[in-house]
């Protein structure tokens, strides 16, 4: 259920031995590698990001209403191309609410050896790799409606300039707490 | 100030046993002449205000004048004779510790293998006096560490060589006091050549506009704004009589802005880079530099993040470049105009010889390595890219003016072609067992150089057209914020490469020590 065909036609296999949830890399394209298996982020991450998106959304229509009567009493616009607008609007925030199933699905971390690789975006990809010996520091991050549900979020920080964190969103709490240790842990015997 | 201004002397050689490391190693205080260049910064300041006043200011206003003073002068140089008191510094147990300030007491310390950069800079003032100011920087931060303001020139000597020494005893345990080998000088002809191809229209314009608001404060402007609406009348009717030969007019004043910037950036350059000498003893280059305004600086090495060559249009026609050195060091963002030419690791060299200089500045460079292609797409795709812009300017010129020869610019896409071809002609990586490379640029050239062992996160981004044609951008990020302008990245791998490169480069980054 966490794939879509989208995903499925990229696959070559569909192994999935812990019984995690699983993603494929398109390293399909390259007969030389093996595919790549990548870890998902915890499915509770999507009705989070649908939360937030509904909190978001709720603001932005009602400050559009707001305008909207606005605009239509003081006849700055009929009210057919506004309630048009509005409509429009409402359209646009309930397809984010699906647009987040798609992110879900983009989402991909794995370790492999002493570097952390993360994958990730619908439409502009990236993907990210960090060598654990350059990890800097680690937050665990947890907001109100994150720790409801039982979710955290690692920001990985690098001494880097341009993209120095990467951010794993969306992981179980306990799993958060395993996963900072064992990169700090990998990372902090600096390499050689 | 008759004679010669006597020359920096060179590092001197360690005055300490290597077993005092521990321990005490080096106290002090600032020089008493702290308070006279004090006194004399807060004069200069001062000064056009004041000459403003003096002159221009009303009739009768001598009772703000007393005020005025203690605002300018005794108030300043009551926070200098603070500084002066309580301002002290020593090197202990391998730090290099400093205390300052009166009621909140300040102690900063500062371990000495943090040092990314030791800078000692002597204006003509304080090379008359033998006194220089010396600032320690480490990595992050806006502003240097610490600034020492002013030291006798031998105590700032005396702690560079404190520092340094110490670095080279914690690093690689080698007593011997290395030897110093100078890497290059500048000639004065280099000089000449480099403000004759730096950017001269910006500079002339920057000294103008200096010029211009000096004026601005010195004259009052019922003075000249009478004169300039007499000159603007005068130029209409001219140019209106004169007709087309109004350009030949243009063309005289674009030379004649063109030849007065490129004087000043001759002068520029000669006076920032007289004597140019980059030196290297054991791990640190040295650089020392300056006619009036003398600076030296110390940077070890090991701390290049990132080195780049970058050969300029009008620098390319000399067969020249100049070599830029990524470092964590701070930035100097707050004084960007001033930034003293630190910016520059070797400000020119001849293109052919910096393949021999490299291993001066990075000495475990790989040898040879296969420079290799993106894909062939990107000449197609910057073809597109190019053209698009000029069906873009073509649609607004026929929008504005509809017949045939507004379309103009429909005749330029061979042309985008061409350059597309050769700038792909040039585009590429290397990617060796210690170092990555990329190059890229058709006139403009610029090649990155980046130790592995500093790449702190590899990043592979796929916009969806790239998606669309199967290529990726890498980038690799480093801690070098100073300097470089960016990160090295190359676009148009093909994907399968580029997942290949950017996972190698990382596992090779994991198997490195880095140290900042």
């Amino acid at each position: 259920m966490y794939r879509s065909n989208w995903d499925i036609r990229r696959c070559i296999a569909r192994a999935n031995p812990s019984g995690f949830p699983r993603t494929m890399d398109e390293a399909v394209l390259s007969p030389a590698s093996p595919p790549v298996l990548y870890q998902s982020l915890d499915p509770r991450v999507v009705k989070l990001w649908r939360i937030h998106s509904l909190i978001a959304s709720a603001v932005l229509l009602a400050v559009a209403g707001i305008a909207m009567l606005f605009m239509g009493f003081g006849q700055v616009l009929p009210w057919n191309s506004l309630v048009a607008g509005w409509i429009g609007l409402l359209l646009l925030r309930l397809f984010f609410l699906f647009w987040q199933a798609w992110v879900y699905r983009a989402w991909g971390y794995r370790l492999d050896g002493k570097v952390l690789e993360t994958r990730h975006g619908v439409w502009f990809r990236t993907m990210q790799l960090l060598p654990l010996a350059r990890l800097q520091h680690v937050d665990l991050h947890s907001g109100p409606i994150e720790r409801s549900l039982g979710l955290a979020s690692l920001m990985l920080h690098t001494a880097g300039t341009h993209e120095a964190t990467i951010v794993i969103p969306g992981l179980d709490a306990n799993e958060a707490v395993r996963l900072r240790d064992h990169l700090v842990m990998v990372g902090g015997d600096d390499g050689v | 100030m008759g004679s010669e201004p006597p020359p920096l002397p060179p590092v001197l050689p360690a005055q300490v046993a290597p077993g005092l490391t521990q321990g005490l190693l080096l106290e002090g205080r600032l020089h008493p002449l702290t308070l006279i260049f004090s006194a004399w910064h807060t004069f200069r300041g001062v000064l056009i205000p004041l000459i403003v006043i003096l002159f221009f200011g009303r009739k009768r206003a001598e009772d703000a004048y007393l005020p005025l003073a203690f605002l300018f002068l005794v108030l300043p140089l009551g926070f200098a004779t603070i500084r002066y008191f309580t301002f002290t510094y020593k090197i202990q147990n391998g730090e290099l510790i400093t205390h300052h300030g009166v009621l909140g007491r300040t102690q900063r310390i500062i371990p000495l293998s943090r040092v990314q950069d030791i800078r000692i800079d002597q204006s003509v003032l304080h090379r008359l006096f033998r006194m220089a100011d010396v600032h320690v920087e480490t990595a992050g931060g806006k502003e240097p560490e610490a600034s020492l303001s002013v030291l006798s020139l031998a105590e700032a000597e005396r702690l560079r060589s404190a520092v340094f020494d110490l670095k080279g005893l914690s690093a690689t345990a080698a007593p011997a006091p290395p030897a110093r080998e100078i890497i290059r000088q500048l000639t004065l002809r280099e000089l000449l050549l480099a403000g004759v191809t730096s950017n001269q229209v910006a500079s002339a314009v920057a000294v103008l506009l200096v010029v211009w608001r000096l004026l601005d404060q010195f004259m009052r402007p019922e003075l000249y704004q009478r004169w300039i609406e007499r000159s603007t009348e005068a130029a209409a009717t001219w140019l209106t009589q004169l007709g087309s030969g109004a350009w030949v007019v243009f063309l005289f004043f674009f030379i004649a802005a063109i030849a007065i910037g490129m004087v000043f950036s001759v002068v520029g350059s000669v006076v920032m880079f007289y004597g140019f000498t980059l030196a290297r003893s054991g791990e640190d280059l040295h650089r020392s530099y300056g006619l009036f305004t003398r600076r030296s600086s110390s940077l070890p090495r090991r701390r290049i993040q990132v080195l780049k060559i970058e050969e300029t249009i009008l620098r390319r026609l000399f067969k020249l470049a100049t070599l830029r050195a990524g470092t964590a060091a701070t930035t100097g963002s707050h004084h960007h105009q001033e930034k003293g030419g630190r910016d520059m690791l070797l400000p020119i060299v001849p293109k052919a010889q910096v393949e021999g200089l490299l291993p001066a500045f990075l000495p475990d460079l790989d040898e040879g390595g296969e420079w290799r292609k993106v894909a062939r797409l990107a000449v197609r795709r910057g073809t597109i890219k190019g053209s698009a812009a000029l069906t873009i300017l073509a649609v607004i010129l026929y929008w504005m003016r509809p017949d045939w020869p507004s379309l103009w610019p429909f005749f330029l896409v061979p042309a985008v072609y061409w350059v597309n071809v050769m700038s792909y002609r040039y585009l590429g990586y290397l990617h060796g067992p210690r170092y990555f490379r990329t190059r890229h640029g058709w006139m403009r050239r610029s090649t990155h150089i980046v130790p592995i062992r500093n790449a702190q996160v590899v990043v592979l981004h796929q916009t969806p057209l790239d998606r669309r044609w199967k290529v990726a951008s890498v980038l690799v990020d480093t801690a070098g914020k100073a300097n470089t302008s960016g990160p090295p990245q190359i676009h148009n791998v093909v994907y399968d490469e580029a997942v290949e490169l950017a996972r190698a480069l990382a596992r090779q980054a994991a198997e490195t020590r880095f140290k900042l």
